[in-house]
C-alpha cells in the first residue's frame, strides 16, 4: 500500500511544483523516478521475497532429488508399506504416517478448546492490565524448548496419565479406538501397556501448540469492529451472546488458520514425540495402547546410523511430509484470506 | 588480524560500536595471546561419529585445551554418519563401533576410504543390563543371568520372568509371574551394536540378524531413545519388569540393580569397570585391524564381565582429505593423552579404562600417524590407571589387584543376597529353593559411594583402581587411597553466579508483564 502510494504523491508535489512555473501541455506523466531509497528498499524486499521462495523450492528439489534412489526401489509401494527395513528393501511409510497423523489429531483435540477459551478470555473478558500480563504469558510459553515440553513428558506427565488411559480404556473400551489389547487379544490392564502412546505424544505435542493458535486466534478477534459489538450489545444482547453472533463469526477466519497452522506443527513436531515414543512398524488403531510413530522423529532417530540407501528412504519419507505441511498451510492461508477477519488484516 | 588504522576509519556516529568492538577484539588477542605463550602450537582437528564414545571425547578435548591449548572439535552425529565423513575427507578422524561396511546389506555402495586409515581403540565399556523388578512388592537386586537366556529375553523368545531358564540362574529368588518388557534403543546407537555383536557372535542360532546399531522391530518390545530414555523408563513405576542394556552409569545414576551375567569360568559378575577391564586383556585385534572379542567373551578368568568390547577413532595414514601433516601432530598428541592420562577418568565417566595389551595396540596405531611426535609405547610415561609404570604385559597390575568374585556368585545352589550397581546398598531376601550368601569384596560391592564427588559413577567399582583389596575383606577402607577420587562438589563462587543468573532469567521473563502497565501509567502521568 504505502509503495503504491509513495509515487503518486511525489507526482502530485512535482506538478505542483510544475504548476508554480509554468503550465505544460498535455498529460502529466504519473510516473516518477523513485529515489535511491525507495529502489534500495524495493530491491531489498525483492530479494528477501525472492530468497525465501527459492530456499523453499531448493528444500523440494533437495529432498526429491535425494529421494530417487529409494523411491525408485519402492515405488508406488512406498505409500502401502507399513515396515521399514531400507536394508532388506522393504519399506513404506503407510504405519509412519498414520501415526503422524494420530498424533496430530489428538494434539488438535487437545489444544483446540484451550486455545479458543484462552483467545476468548484474552480479547473479551479480562481487563487490559491482566491481557498485557496473559499475552505475554502466552508468547512465553510459546518461546519454551520442544525439548523441555519433551522431558516434561516423559518424567512427569506420562506416568499420572497412565491411569486416566486405563480408566478410558476400561469405561469407554466399547469405542474400539479406546480399546487396549494385549497379544492375547484380551483388555489389557498394566501399566506398561499403556505408556509411549499416541496419546501421550498427542497431549504433549498438543499444549506445544496452544501458544501459536492461540495468537492467531486472539488476533483475529481482537479485530471485530467495536460498532459491531457495541451494537449487540444495544440490542440487549449478553457477553456471550455478543461473543457467539458477533466475534466468533468475525473470526471464524482466523480459527480455522489458528487450528490449520497448529495443525502444521503438530505434524511436523519431532523432539517431543522422539522423546516419548515407541516406534512401531504397524498401523495401531488403539491410540491408548503403547507405540506409534511420526515421520519426522524416524528421520531424528535413524539418520545419524543409516547407510547411504537408508538416507535416501529416510528423505522420501520427509519429501511427503513436506507436501503435506506444504498443502495444509497454503489450505490455511487460503481460508483466512477469504474471511472477514483475514480479508481486512491481509 | 585488526590493523590499528581500521579504528580511524571508522566514522564518528558509529563510535560507541567500534568502542565495543575494540574492547572484543582486545579480548580476543589476550586470549589468544595467552595459549600462543605455551611451549607448542597445534592446529585444530575436527572428527564426527559415535555417541556412545561422546562422554569420554568430550571430557578429553576439554581436558586438552586447557592443558595443551588444543583445540580438538567432536560431535557425535552416529557412526555411521562419523564413517561417512571420513570418506568424504571433511573429517580428521571418527569415532566408531563398526568398521567401514565393505559389503552393505541393502545395496548402498561399499564404504571405501579414499586415504588410508587405521583403527585405535579410545574407550571401553560393558553393556550391563539394568532392571526393575520386585517380588512381593521388594526390589530384587541380585538378579543374575546366563548369557543364552539373556540373549532370548532381548530376542523375545523368554517373555515372563517365571520362565525356567530364569529360574535355573536364581535358586535364591522365587521369580514372580510378570511379564518381561525389553526395553531397547530406537536412535541408532554404539551401545546397541556392541550388545547385538556379542548375541551375534557368542548365540549366532538364537540372535539370526547379527550386528546392528539399530535394533530390529519385536513385538511387544518398549523402544525408548537414548541412554537416558531407556534407563528412564525402566526406573518409573510403570517400568517394572522391564529390563534394558545401558551404561553401568546410568543404573548408578538411577539407584537400579544390574543383571550379573554368566562368564566361561561359572561366575556370575557385575559389570564394574574392573571386571570389563579384566575380560579386555584377551582381546585381540585382526590383520585389518578390528576387534575380536571372542577371547573376551570367553574369557576363563572368573573377574570377567563377558559383555565388555570397545570402540575406536578412525586415524589418517595418509594426508588427504582435510588432513594434513600439522594437524597429524595434534592428532597423535591429543590420541596419547586418550590413551594414557585419559584412562583416568574413564570409570568416572561410566566407562571402562583400556587395558595394557589394547593401550600397546593403540600406539602401534598412532606411529602410523603422517606427522607423529608420539614416541613408541613406554609404560613409564603413560599415566593409565591399569598398570603402573615399569610394568609388561606379563605382570599387570590389574590382573593382580582386581578382586575375585564371591563363592556365593558361583552358579549352584547359593545366591549372593548383596545387591548391585545402582541398589548396591539393597539386600534381597533369599524367597527360593537355594541359599543367600554375602558377596563381601566381590565385584564392587558398593563401597565408598559417598567418598567420590561425582554423583554419577560414585560407585563402588569406581574406587577400586590402584587399591590392592585382597579377596574376602570388603573394601570399606579402601577408598582413600584412590588414585582418581575428584574433589568435592562445594558451594562456591561458580554455583554463586549460576543461582543468580538462573533467578535473573526467571526474573527476566516474569517481571516486564506486570512492570509494563505500571511504568506506563507513571509515564503517561509525567508527560501528558
Amino acid at each position: 500500500m504505502a509503495n503504491s502510494r509513495t509515487p503518486v504523491l511525489e507526482a502530485e508535489r512535482g506538478s505542483e511544483k510544475q504548476e508554480s512555473h509554468e503550465p505544460v501541455a498535455g498529460r502529466r506523466s504519473l510516473v516518477s523516478k523513485p529515489s535511491r531509497s525507495d529502489s534500495v528498499f524495493r530491491n531489498v524486499s525483492y530479494g528477501a521475497g525472492m530468497a525465501t521462495v527459492g530456499i523453499m523450492l531448493a528444500v523440494g528439489i533437495f529432498l526429491t532429488l535425494r529421494a530417487t534412489d529409494a523411491l525408485g526401489v519402492a515405488g508406488f509401494s512406498f505409500l502401502t508399506e507399513q515396515e521399514w527395513s531400507p536394508e532388506t528393501q522393504k519399506f513404506g511409510i503407510a504405519a509412519v504416517l498414520f501415526g503422524t497423523i494420530t498424533i496430530a489429531i489428538i494434539a488438535l483435540c487437545v489444544s483446540v478448546p484451550l486455545s479458543l477459551g484462552a483467545a476468548l478470555l484474552i480479547s473479551e473478558i479480562v481487563t487490559p492490565k491482566v491481557k498485557t500480563a496473559l499475552i505475554t504469558l502466552v508468547d512465553l510459553m510459546a518461546a519454551v524448548p520442544s525439548v523441555i515440553f519433551g522431558l516434561w513428558g516423559v518424567f512427569y506427565l506420562q506416568a499420572n496419565v497412565i491411569p486416566v488411559s486405563q480408566w478410558i480404556s476400561t469405561n469407554f473400551g466399547w469405542i474400539p479406538i479406546f480399546r487396549v489389547t494385549n497379544a492375547a487379544g484380551e483388555l489389557a490392564t498394566e501399566a506398561s501397556a499403556f505408556t509411549s502412546s499416541a496419546f501421550i505424544a498427542g497431549i504433549v505435542v498438543g499444549l506445544m501448540v496452544v501458544p501459536t493458535q492461540t495468537s492467531v486466534m486472539r488476533e483475529a478477534f481482537s479485530q471485530t469492529p467495536m460498532g459491531e459489538r457495541e451494537g449487540a450489545l444495544a440490542l440487549g444482547s449478553t457477553r456471550w451472546g455478543m461473543i457467539q453472533t458477533v466475534v466468533l463469526p468475525f473470526g471464524k477466519g482466523g480459527i480455522i488458520g489458528g487450528v490449520m497452522l497448529g495443525l502444521g506443527r503438530a505434524l511436523g513436531e519431532t523432539i517431543a514425540v522422539y522423546m516419548i515414543i515407541s516406534p512401531i512398524f504397524v498401523i495401531n488403531w488403539e491410540l491408548l495402547k503403547t507405540g506409534t510413530n511420526s515421520v519426522s522423529s524416524l528421520i531424528a532417530l535413524r539418520y545419524g546410523e543409516s547407510s547411504q540407501f537408508g538416507l535416501s528412504a529416510l528423505m522420501a519419507a520427509g519429501l511427503v511430509l513436506f507436501l503435506i505441511t506444504l498443502a495444509i498451510n497454503f489450505t490455511a492461508s487460503s481460508i483466512v484470506a477469504r474471511s472477514r477477519s483475514g480479508a481486512e488484516s491481509g | 588480524m585488526s590493523s590499528p588504522r581500521s579504528f580511524s576509519l571508522i566514522p564518528r556516529g558509529r563510535r560507541l560500536v567500534s568502542l565495543t568492538l575494540g574492547v572484543f577484539l582486545a579480548g580476543a588477542m589476550a586470549f589468544s595471546g595467552a595459549t600462543a605463550a605455551q611451549a607448542e602450537t597445534y592446529d585444530p582437528i575436527t572428527g564426527t561419529g559415535s555417541t556412545w564414545s561422546q562422554n569420554a571425547l568430550d571430557q578429553w578435548r576439554k581436558n586438552v585445551a586447557s592443558n595443551y591449548g588444543m583445540t580438538v572439535n567432536y560431535s557425535g552425529t552416529g557412526s555411521s554418519a562419523g564413517r561417512r565423513d571420513y570418506i568424504a575427507g571433511t573429517v580428521d578422524y571418527a569415532v566408531s563401533e563398526i568398521p567401514f561396511q565393505a559389503n552393505p546389506e541393502d545395496g548402498s555402495p561399499p564404504e571405501v576410504p579414499p586415504r588410508g586409515y587405521a583403527y585405535m581403540p579410545i574407550v571401553a565399556g560393558g553393556t550391563s543390563l539394568m532392571y526393575n523388578l520386585k517380588i512381593g512388592g521388594q526390589q530384587v537386586s541380585n538378579l543374575r543371568l546366563s548369557g543364552d537366556t539373556i540373549a532370548k529375553i532381548f530376542k523375545g523368545t523368554i517373555t515372563n520372568w517365571n520362565d525356567a531358564a530364569i529360574a535355573a540362574d536364581n535358586p535364591g529368588l522365587a521369580m514372580p509371574d510378570k511379564g518381561i518388557t525389553p526395553v531397547v534403543r530406537s536412535d541408532g546407537s554404539g551401545s546397541t551394536a556392541q550388545f547385538t555383536l556379542w548375541m551375534s557372535k557368542q548365540y549366532p542360532s538364537i540372535w539370526t540378524t547379527g550386528m546392528t546399531s539399530q535394533y530390529p522391530t519385536l513385538p511387544n518390545f518398549k523402544y525408548q531413545s537414548g541412554s537416558s530414555g531407556v534407563a528412564g523408563y525402566v526406573s518409573q513405576n510403570y517400568g517394572e519388569g522391564a529390563i534394558t542394556y545401558v551404561e553401568y552409569s546410568y543404573a548408578m545414576q538411577a539407584g537400579f540393580p544390574v543383571v550379573k551375567v554368566l562368564n566361561a569360568a561359572g561366575y556370575y559378575v557385575e559389570p564394574t569397570s574392573n571386571s570389563v577391564a579384566v575380560a579386555l586383556l584377551k582381546a585381540q585385534i585382526a590383520p585389518d585391524l578390528t576387534q575380536i572379542l571372542d577371547g573376551v567373551y570367553n574369557n576363563a578368568d572368573p573377574r570377567t564381565y563377558p559383555m565388555s568390547s570397545y570402540s575406536y577413532m578412525i586415524i589418517p595414514t595418509a594426508v588427504g582429505g582435510v588432513f594434513t601433516t600439522g594437524k597429524g601432530k595434534t592428532l597423535s598428541t591429543f590420541a596419547k593423552y586418550m590413551l594414557c592420562e585419559g584412562q583416568q577418568q574413564a570409570s568416572d565417566l561410566g566407562y571402562s579404562p583400556l587395558p595394557m595389551n589394547l593401550v600397546i595396540a593403540g600406539f602401534a596405531q598412532v606411529a602410523r600417524i603422517p606427522g607423529t611426535v608420539v614416541p613408541a609405547f613406554d609404560p613409564t610415561s603413560c599415566n593409565n590407571p591399569t598398570f603402573k609404570p615399569g610394568e609388561d604385559p606379563n605382570n599387570n597390575l590389574l590382573a593382580q589387584t582386581a578382586a575375585q568374585p564371591a563363592e556365593c556368585d558361583k552358579k549352584g545352589p547359593n545366591q549372593c543376597t548383596t545387591g548391585t550397581g545402582g541398589a548396591a546398598g539393597t539386600e534381597t531376601a533369599v524367597s527360593g529353593s537355594g541359599n543367600g550368601g554375602s558377596a563381601s569384596g566381590g565385584s564392587g560391592s558398593g563401597t565408598g559411594g559417598g567418598t567420590s564427588g561425582s554423583s554419577s559413577a560414585a560407585g563402588g567399582a569406581v574406587d577400586e583402581y590402584g587399591n590392592p583389596v585382597s579377596g574376602g575383606t570388603s573394601g570399606g577402607g579402601a577408598v582413600s587411597a584412590s588414585p582418581f577420587t575428584l574433589a568435592q562438589d562445594s558451594w562456591g563462587a561458580p554455583q554463586n553466579i549460576m543461582l543468580a543468573a538462573g533467578l535473573f532469567v526467571v526474573l527476566a521473563a516474569i517481571v516486564p508483564p506486570f512492570v509494563a502497565p505500571q511504568m506506563q501509567r507513571v509515564l503517561g502521568k509525567k508527560k501528558p
